[in-house]
C-alpha cells in the first residue's frame, strides 16, 4: 500500500541512461535512485526521476516490513532492487524497526528551485522519514518568551480592553442616536 | 597661587569646622549611611569567610551547551560565575543567572553541594526567570539612583518594591523622597535615567550576602527586617546584595553584572499613600539587556506605557506576611 499521493501512470523516461536508453535504461535508472535511498537517506535530483523512484523505494519497505526477511519473495525483491548486497542488512535490521508502527509514508519530498543557468529541469530532495540529518526546514525557536515580545503583547492586550470599552461607550451612544433616528424618520 | 583663592579655601576650612563643632542634632545623609554599610558589609562578608577554615570540594555537574561535563569546586568559595570562567567564555559574559538542582541561583553566589548547574540568558526558549531577575534589578538599580541623585541635604529613605511583574509594563521602587510637592519635568527623569544608564559602561558584579536579621537591623533601621526573616529558610537570616558601594535588601536573585543592561529609563514618579509609611513616592521604570538590541521606536512605545501608575500593592506592614513571601525587600 503507498500511503502518498502518486501518479496514476507511469513516466516513461525513454532518455533515463542516455537517448534511446529505454524500458532498459529506466529500470536501470530506477535501481540505482533506490539504493542510493537507502544508503544516504537523503538525496537530490531531478524531480519526476524521484518522484517515480519514491514508488519502488517505499512498496520495497513496504514488503519489507509486512513480511520480514524469512519471507522468500519479499528477499527476492530486495535482492532485485539493492544493488549493494550490504543494505539487505540495512533494509531488515534498520528500515524494519523503524517503521514498524508507521503511520504515514515512509518517504518524503521537497521541491527544490531551479538551478539556473542549468538544464531548466525542476529539481528535488528525496529522503527517509526519521533519517538521521538535521531537519530540511530547521527547527525555529521559541520567541515568545523573549522580554520585548512579552511587553508588547501585555501593551497590546492592555490597548485592546481600553478599545473595548471605549467602542462599548460608543456603541451605548449610537444606540440612543439610532433610537432617535427611528422615531423622527418613518417611511411612509 | 593668588592671593584671594587661599583666602577662599581658609573660609572653606573654617566653616567645615564650624559645622563639625557647632551643629547640635546632625542630620543623616545618603552618602554617611552608604558608607556604615558598606564598613558593615565588607565586615561581615571577612567574618563568614574566616569561618571556612578548611577547603572542602564539591561536584558541579554542568548542563547544557557548550558540554555537559564535571567541575570540582571549592564548597562556599566557588560560584557558578567560577565555574563558567572553567567553561566558556561566552557563558562568563552572557549568563545573567544559573539553576543551581532547578532553582534560580546568583552567579555570584557561592555554591555549598555537589549540584547541577545550568546558565540562563535572555534569549532561550523559556526566558521567563531571567525577565524577572532583570525585573527585580531595575527595583534595585531604581534604590541606587535615588539613593545618588539627590544633594546630601535630600536624605532619601527608601522603603520597598513589590514582586517583579514584567507583563505590568514597569518596575517600581516606593521611596519617601522627603519631597512633597516635586513633580518631575522630563529633564529631571532623563537626569535620573542617565545614572541608572550610566551602570553599563562599568563591569560592577551583583555580590550577594546572607547575614543575621541583627546585622541587618545595623545595617537597615527598617521595621520589616523581623518579617522578611522570618519568612525566610532558616527563619532568622536577610539576604542582602552590593553593587559598587550600594546596598540593599532584596530575597534576589540579581543578576550577573552591570555591563548587561542596554537601556534603562525612569519613566514616572507618582504620589501614593500607604496606610503605615504615609505619603510615598512610587518610582517606575523600564529595563532593556544587551542580549536584546531593542529599536528605539519599540523602547519609546514600551517606556510610555510605563508611566502608567503601576498597580502593584502599596507597602504596608499590615500585609506582613504576603509582603515578604513576595517581596524583593
Amino acid at each position: 500500500m503507498l500511503r502518498f499521493r502518486y501518479r496514476f501512470r507511469q513516466r516513461n523516461l525513454p532518455s533515463a541512461e542516455g537517448t534511446g536508453s529505454g524500458p532498459a535504461g529506466r529500470i536501470s535508472k530506477m535501481r540505482k535512485l533506490v539504493t542510493a535511498l537507502i544508503r544516504h537517506e537523503r538525496i537530490e535530483g531531478k524531480h519526476p526521476y524521484l518522484d517515480e523512484a519514491r514508488g519502488y523505494a517505499e512498496r520495497l519497505i513496504d514488503e519489507a516490513v509486512r513480511n520480514g526477511d524469512q519471507h522468500k519473495p519479499t528477499m527476492e525483491i530486495a535482492n532485485y532492487w539493492l544493488l549493494e548486497k550490504d543494505l539487505l542488512h540495512k533494509l531488515f535490521k534498520v528500515l524494519v524497526p523503524r517503521y514498524e508502527n508507521a503511520s504515514t509514508s515512509y518517504t518524503k519530498m521537497w521541491n527544490l528551485p531551479t538551478v539556473y543557468p542549468g538544464g531548466g529541469y525542476h529539481m528535488a530532495l528525496l529522503e527517509l522519514r526519521n533519517n538521521p540529518w538535521p531537519d530540511v526546514i530547521p527547527q525555529q525557536r521559541e520567541v515568545k518568551n523573549n522580554l520585548i515580545n512579552v511587553l508588547i503583547k501585555a501593551a497590546k492586550e492592555d490597548h485592546e480592553k481600553n478599545q473595548q470599552l471605549t467602542e462599548h461607550k460608543q456603541s451605548e451612544f449610537t444606540d440612543q442616536s439610532t433610537d432617535t433616528g427611528t422615531t423622527t424618520s418613518q417611511s411612509p | 597661587m593668588p592671593h584671594n583663592v587661599i583666602h577662599m579655601n581658609a573660609g572653606r576650612l573654617a566653616s567645615r569646622l564650624v559645622r563639625r563643632f557647632c551643629t547640635q542634632a546632625k542630620s543623616l545623609s545618603n552618602s554617611e549611611v552608604t558608607k556604615k554599610r558598606n564598613d558593615l558589609f565588607t565586615k561581615e562578608k571577612a567574618r563568614q569567610i574566616a569561618n571556612i577554615s578548611r577547603l572542602e570540594k564539591i561536584q558541579v555537574q554542568h548542563i547544557g551547551p557548550p558540554e555537559e561535563c564535571t567541575l570540582l569546586m571549592n564548597k562556599g568559595l566557588s560560584t557558578p560565575f567560577n565555574c563558567a570562567m572553567h567553561i566558556q567564555e561566552l557563558l562568563v559574559t552572557r549568563s545573567v543567572v544559573a539553576l543551581v538542582n532547578g532553582q534560580p541561583w546568583d552567579m555570584h553566589k557561592p555554591l555549598v553541594e555537589d549540584c547541577e548547574l545550568q546558565f540562563l540568558h535572555f534569549k532561550d526558549e523559556d526566558a521567563k526567570i531571567p525577565n524577572e531577575v532583570l525585573w527585580r534589578t531595575g527595583s534595585y538599580i531604581l534604590g541606587y539612583v535615588l539613593e545618588n541623585a539627590f544633594k546630601d541635604n535630600f536624605y532619601v529613605e527608601l522603603c520597598s518594591f513589590p514582586k517583579p511583574d514584567v507583563r505590568s509594563g514597569s518596575f517600581v521602587y516606593d521611596a519617601d523622597l522627603k519631597t512633597q510637592h516635586w513633580q518631575p519635568s522630563p529633564t529631571e527623569l532623563n537626569c535620573l535615567s542617565a545614572i541608572g544608564f550610566k551602570l553599563q559602561c562599568y563591569d560592577i558584579k551583583f555580590e550577594p550576602l546572607e547575614v543575621d536579621a541583627s546585622v541587618a537591623l545595623t545595617m537597615f533601621k527598617s521595621a520589616q527586617i523581623p518579617e522578611i526573616a522570618a519568612t525566610s529558610a532558616t527563619g532568622n537570616t536577610i539576604t542582602v546584595y552590593r553593587m559598587g558601594t550600594h546596598i540593599d535588601i532584596t530575597r534576589g536573585p540579581l543578576i550577573a553584572s552591570t555591563n548587561l543592561i542596554y537601556r534603562y529609563s525612569v519613566t514616572a514618579i507618582h504620589d501614593i499613600e500607604s496606610p503605615d509609611y504615609g505619603p510615598l513616592k512610587r518610582v517606575q521604570g523600564i529595563i532593556m539587556p544587551q542580549q536584546l538590541p531593542i529599536h528605539y521606536w519599540t523602547y519609546e512605545f514600551l517606556s510610555e506605557r510605563a508611566t502608567k501608575l503601576n498597580p502593584a500593592p502599596v507597602p504596608s506592614l499590615k500585609s506582613k506576611q504576603k509582603l515578604a513571601a513576595e517581596n524583593g525587600s
